[in-house]
């Protein structure tokens, strides 16, 4: 379980980068966060795993707060950036070990750390071979093997299938489902509003640090989505400030 | 076109806080080296005068003595320091300016500055010679490891390149922004060293010095021409500024901590020295086993005899007109003399051959180029400190032979009979000068070609790598 | 948690390509320096085996000599010494004062190279058989050596600077620090089970080759005074190695980038190996100037023409007193020659005593300051000590001054009442002679000036990591 409230984030500037989000993500819901580039998105997710503190409110996971418990809160959640980074002279297997030996769960014996890579659908032969060698895809799914390695409870995604080909981004977000269906709550920015509609359970949009609107996936069409998203983007600009392009 | 990048590296460099702390720090550690090296070569100057005037009125004002006493309290020689040792004061510490000159022996310098001074003293001098050698390349390095790997780190390299500019133009324009750069540094600290030596010029007897010193400075300008050089080729072939900046940091300990030091030992190993006690023993054998002027046991003596009572005509020392100790002294003197330069020809010439191991390990590090270039015209090097040794040698040996004439007058076997308290004046003043400068510059040959190649060859590798620049 | 990291570092760093060949040249230069010492070692004890062979040798034919004088009656020409006088013997007979190389002495050459380490001990002064210089190219004197000391003060740092200057920057540039710090790990453990993974490294080579240094210098091993002095320039090490690790962790603390981390500790690494030792040497020699060497070539030539005089008036009131001494005629008497030498000697000493009294004045000042100023600069600290620790240091050797001093005196004391009485010596009272014995320098003092030092190098390190831990809370973990 993911809920923030009241979080706020500023950086010093004149809109603060995130205003006063109220957030609640259950066991098995996928939300997705929308919105341009400086919507918020990241520092939603930043905030969430105590990269940097919040100016006031409290992000919470489980019915931890992320402030006073930045450990505790860590083994709940896994993360998975735009681009899963991983160390490129050890082995798929071995940056797996390692990243689940830190997340606490150090008794995986070979063939389960293996196991994990059957499961998102990478080769054996592959974990074998150092992640230099790696496509994105790839990388992005070792991050799903990761996440299911510690057990997670939340899941955080920070654009994590842009840039991939649409099989991959497909295979992605199968995986995801699978995620959710076994009670994990995910939290996903993105600016795929395809992807939204076709993984997440509800979406969220944002626009200037503020959540406009929210929105179950189940009740809207692909056009619904992109209309309520313009409609958002043009309308209802809380202090006037510049947009920026929006990407899709 | 060359101006115009040059001119923006220099704004760019300018601005750089980086630079600023940089360059404050290096231009006020030259201008204390210089004037700490100028302190010190006035007063040593003045000390040395005045120890040379008085110890010539000692000299002179002996009284009435016998010659060869006084040939044992001998005089001292004093190696006038060149004004250009206040840059590059050289192996001055570790040998010291004073040397005895006494009846019988050939004396090592006495009172090496090092043995007087602390610990501390060793790890590290403040001269000029050092903030050149050392602490200049790596502001180089500072100025130019980011020359092209900073532009590609930021991506304006491909803008740079998709506008046409010529890759030599680059090149040239960068190395003039970083010497340009240097010159800020360089130009006060130089016009302060130049009118400080103008001072001095003349006084000293360094009459080449205007000469050595601009050969200095351009051995120096070579020694930065390579590194700028080197800098800027490593910073377009690296792949990112880090790494740019790690090799040239990397050459850069190698060039003035590892090098020298490691040069030293392969040197001493290469051509091994002569223990101080291996070295005493071995004259004294050899002096032994000839005459000496106290030891009338010895066969060379008696032959000595011989001769000389044949050459008279007559039967007992006693009878001969002239005092025969004085010849066998001048004898012993002669033959001492031979031993001499025997031990001290094979031990300085190892001592040559070990400095020559430092000259060619050039190859490696520049700095042993410079350095050795930056001693001799200094004159603060080994050779020009053989050259003095050798002339204050042979004052000895003239100081012996006239106080050996004048103990022919003396009576045979009263070594009390002493000489009239005129008779010191006959001695001359020891008056040494220095070599030419073409006389120092042959015995560095080999650093002046190492310098020149290291130049040419950082030149052309700049041209190379910028020929072959990577946009990303 | 934090062994995880560490083993994980291991495998990252003998993956990379950085890591060996970094430790494959510190090993190298760490050999190449442990040889040189080692050969110095050898050099000095070569030197000093011929010199005790030389001395064995030439109190046999001495003493053979004084046999033979007595057996073969008096000399009668007194232009001849007699063989068995004291003036004879208490010069031409005299002992060496040794002193040998430490048990440590392979791992740092020091002063070694620059003061003499024996002195043939007669009864006349002591500035007539000091000058005793050992032979060297003063080119290589300039340059210094490169021992295992070079390299621990100097390039050590740099190494632990090459593996660490990145230490997290490095991994933000991956991006991989953001994967890292979603794990429930904290900052501050991760930094530090970097540093022990490098750490290990290079103190374990580091140290490693100072034992094998001393077990190749065949120092006694049995000793234990042998395994304090090793443990404590262990610890050393590990003290000093751990302020250039916690210089490395507050700059990387600050989060600049790769290159910033590098060019500010290369910096640093500059001002405080090279900058301040010679800044502090400046400020020394500036406070306390040492007097002038040719001022007091001058007085002591001033001195040897005036002691000459005085002692021609001494002989002669001693003449006065003993009149069946004054030499018959005219001649040269060596029995006198000898009394004046030393007589003459004396009074120049004497004379001298005053300026020679300020250069040590002087000098003791100096040093005096340099142990107050070594602490603004570890690597001035850590060299002293280093020095110190191996016998090569400047304390030893005034261990060494104390022990020729008493030797000396000694010598004096037997000989020169004798020289006085123009009285000659039996066989076995020239055996009865005194002898010369070194005596080690109690360990026991030596730990105690190591651990100031310990603490100098301690101290800045708790403060420096203790500023990087908490820079580290506002460390940005993404670029």
């Amino acid at each position: 379980m993911l809920e923030a409230i009241d979080l706020t984030k500023n950086y010093g500037t004149p809109v603060p980068s995130l205003d006063q989000l109220n957030l609640r993500i259950e066991p098995g819901e996928v939300f997705c966060l929308l919105g341009p580039n400086g919507a918020g998105k990241t520092t939603t997710i930043s905030l969430f795993l105590g990269f940097s503190a919040p100016t006031a409110g409290i992000a919470r996971i489980g019915s931890l707060d992320v402030q006073t418990h930045p450990l505790e809160t860590k083994r709940l959640v896994a993360y998975i950036p735009e681009q899963v980074m991983l160390y490129r002279n050890l082995t798929g297997l071995e940056n797996l070990e390692y990243f689940s030996a830190l997340a606490g769960q150090d008794r995986y014996g070979k063939e389960e750390l293996l196991g994990f890579f059957d499961g998102v659908g990478l080769s054996r032969e592959a974990a074998l071979r150092r992640v230099g060698t790696y496509s994105k895809g790839m990388r992005q799914k070792v991050g799903i093997a990761m996440a299911v390695a510690k057990r997670a409870t939340a899941l955080l995604l920070d654009e994590p299938t842009s840039g991939l080909d649409p099989k991959a981004s497909n295979e992605f977000s199968q995986l995801l489902l699978r995620l959710s269906g076994a009670g994990v709550a995910v939290l996903m920015a993105t600016h795929d509003l395809f992807r939204a509609k076709e993984a997440g359970t509800r979406v969220g949009i944002m626009k200037a640090g503020r959540l406009l609107t929210t929105a179950r996936t189940a009740d809207l069409t692909h056009a619904d989505l992109e209309r309520l998203y313009l409609e958002s983007m043009a309308a209802g600009i809380p202090d006037g400030s510049p947009l920026e392009e929006v990407a899709l | 076109m060359i101006t115009r990048i040059a001119r923006k590296e220099f704004t760019e460099m300018v601005r750089d806080g980086r630079f600023r702390v940089a360059a404050a720090l290096v231009m006020a550690l030259l201008v204390a080296a210089l004037a700490a090296g100028w302190k010190h070569h006035v007063d040593s100057t003045a000390q040395r005068l005045t120890a040379e005037r008085i110890t010539r009125a000692q000299w002179l004002n002996q009284g009435a003595r016998n010659p060869h006493s006084a040939a044992h309290y001998g005089v001292w020689a004093f190696r006038p320091q060149s004004p250009l040792a206040s840059i590059d004061p050289g192996i001055e510490k570790y040998v010291g300016t004073a040397v005895w000159l006494e009846a019988h022996r050939q004396n090592e310098f006495r009172y090496k500055p090092a043995s007087d001074a602390t610990a501390a003293a060793r790890f590290g001098e403040l001269t000029a010679a050092v903030v050149l050698q050392l602490l200049l390349p790596l502001v180089i390095v500072l100025l130019s490891f980011g020359a092209f790997a900073a532009e590609r780190d930021n991506g304006t390299l491909r803008q740079l390149l998709s506008l046409g500019v010529s890759r030599s133009d680059l090149a040239l324009g960068k190395a003039l922004g970083v010497a340009s750069a240097l010159a800020v540094l360089l130009v006060p600290a130089t016009a302060l060293g130049i009118a400080a030596l103008a001072l001095s010029a003349g006084t000293s007897g360094w009459g080449d010095g205007p000469l050595r010193l601009w050969l200095m400075g351009l051995g120096y300008l070579l020694y930065f021409g390579a590194f700028v050089g080197l800098s800027i080729a490593v910073s377009a072939r690296a792949r990112s500024a880090q790494l740019a900046l790690v090799v040239l940091v990397g050459f850069w300990i190698v060039n003035g901590l590892v090098a020298p030091r490691a040069v030293a030992d392969l040197a001493r190993g290469a051509f091994p020295g002569p223990s101080s006690f291996a070295f005493t023993q071995a004259v004294r054998e050899d002096i032994t086993r000839g005459a000496d002027g106290h030891n009338s046991s010895d066969k060379r003596l008696d032959d000595l005899k011989a001769a000389v009572l044949k050459k008279y005509g007559v039967k007992r020392v006693e009878d001969l007109p002239v005092n025969f100790d004085a010849l066998s002294l001048q004898a012993g003197e002669d033959y001492g003399n031979t031993v001499y330069d025997k031990h001290y020809t094979r031990l300085w010439d190892t001592y040559r051959n070990q400095n020559a191991v430092h000259q060619w390990g050039a190859a490696v590090a520049p700095l042993l180029a410079v350095r050795s270039l930056s001693m001799g015209l200094a004159g603060s090097d080994f050779e020009q400190h053989r050259h003095f040794a050798t002339a204050a040698e042979n004052h000895r040996r003239l100081i012996n032979r006239i106080a050996n004439e004048e103990m022919l007058k003396t009576e045979y076997n009263n070594w009390n009979d002493e000489v009239p308290a005129e008779t010191w004046a006959k001695f001359p003043e020891f008056r040494y000068g220095p070599p030419g400068v073409d006389w120092v510059l042959g015995q560095y040959l080999p650093s002046i070609g190492l310098m020149l190649a290291w130049c040419v060859l950082a030149t052309a590798a700049a041209y190379w790598a910028t020929g072959r620049l990577r946009p990303s | 948690m934090f062994l995880t990291v560490v083993r994980h570092e291991w495998r990252q760093m003998s993956a990379g390509k950085i890591l060996w060949p970094v430790a494959v040249l510190f090993a190298l230069l760490v050999g190449y320096g442990v040889w040189n010492g080692l050969h110095w070692v050898h050099f000095q004890q070569q030197t000093l085996e011929a010199v005790a062979q030389e001395e064995t040798g030439r109190i046999a034919k001495m003493r053979a000599g004084v046999v033979e004088a007595w057996a073969t009656g008096a000399i009668t020409d007194p232009s001849e010494p007699d063989p068995r006088s004291a003036g004879f013997l208490g010069t031409r007979a005299a002992r060496n004062a040794t002193l040998p190389p430490g048990s440590l002495a392979a791992l740092a050459i020091g002063q070694s190279d620059l003061y003499p380490y024996y002195f043939r001990v007669t009864m006349a002064n002591k500035v007539s058989f000091t000058n005793n210089d050992e032979l060297e190219n003063p080119t290589n004197q300039m340059a210094g050596h490169f021992d295992l000391a070079f390299v621990v003060v100097y390039l050590y740092p740099l190494f632990i600077l090459a593996l660490s200057y990145n230490l997290l920057s490095a991994e933000r540039d991956e991006g991989t620090l953001a994967m890292l710090m979603s794990q429930p790990l904290a900052l501050g453990t991760l930094v530090l089970a970097k540093i022990a993974a490098r750490g290990a490294v290079v103190v374990a080579l580091a140290a490693g080759f100072s034992l094998l240094a001393v077990l190749l210098s065949d120092a006694g091993l049995s000793e234990a005074q042998v395994w304090l002095r090793l443990a404590l320039w262990i610890t050393l090490l590990v003290a000093y190695g751990g302020f250039w690790f916690a210089l490395a962790i507050a700059v990387g603390a600050l989060g600049k980038s790769s290159a910033t981390n590098a060019l500010a500790l290369v910096g640093l690494w500059l001002v405080m190996a090279l900058v301040i030792p010679a800044l502090v040497n400046v400020a020394v020699t500036a406070a306390d100037p040492m007097p002038s060497r040719l001022e007091l070539i001058a007085a002591a030539r001033q001195a040897t023409l005036e002691a000459d005089k005085e002692s021609k008036a001494r002989l002669g009131q001693y003449h006065k007193d003993h009149p069946e001494l004054v030499p018959k005629g005219s001649g040269y008497n060596v029995a006198d020659s000898y009394v004046k030498y030393v007589l003459s000697l004396d009074t120049e000493e004497k004379r001298l005593a005053p300026i020679l009294d300020r250069f040590d004045e002087q000098l003791a000042r100096q040093q005096a300051s340099v142990a107050q100023l070594r602490f603004l600069s570890p690597a001035l600290l850590a060299a002293e000590a280093l020095n110190d620790l191996a016998g090569t240091g400047v304390e030893r050797f005034r261990h060494f001054g104390r022990q020729v001093d008493g030797h000396h005196r000694a010598w004096r004391g037997y000989f020169l009442p004798r020289l006085f009485a123009k009285a000659n010596l039996s066989a076995a009272e020239l055996d009865r002679a005194p002898r010369y014995t070194f005596f080690e320098e109690d360990t026991a003092a030596v730990a105690a000036r190591t651990f100031p030092v310990l603490a100098g190098l301690v101290l800045p390190t708790l403060l420096l990591g203790a500023f990087g831990l908490v820079g580290l809370r506002r460390f940005p973990l993404i670029a």
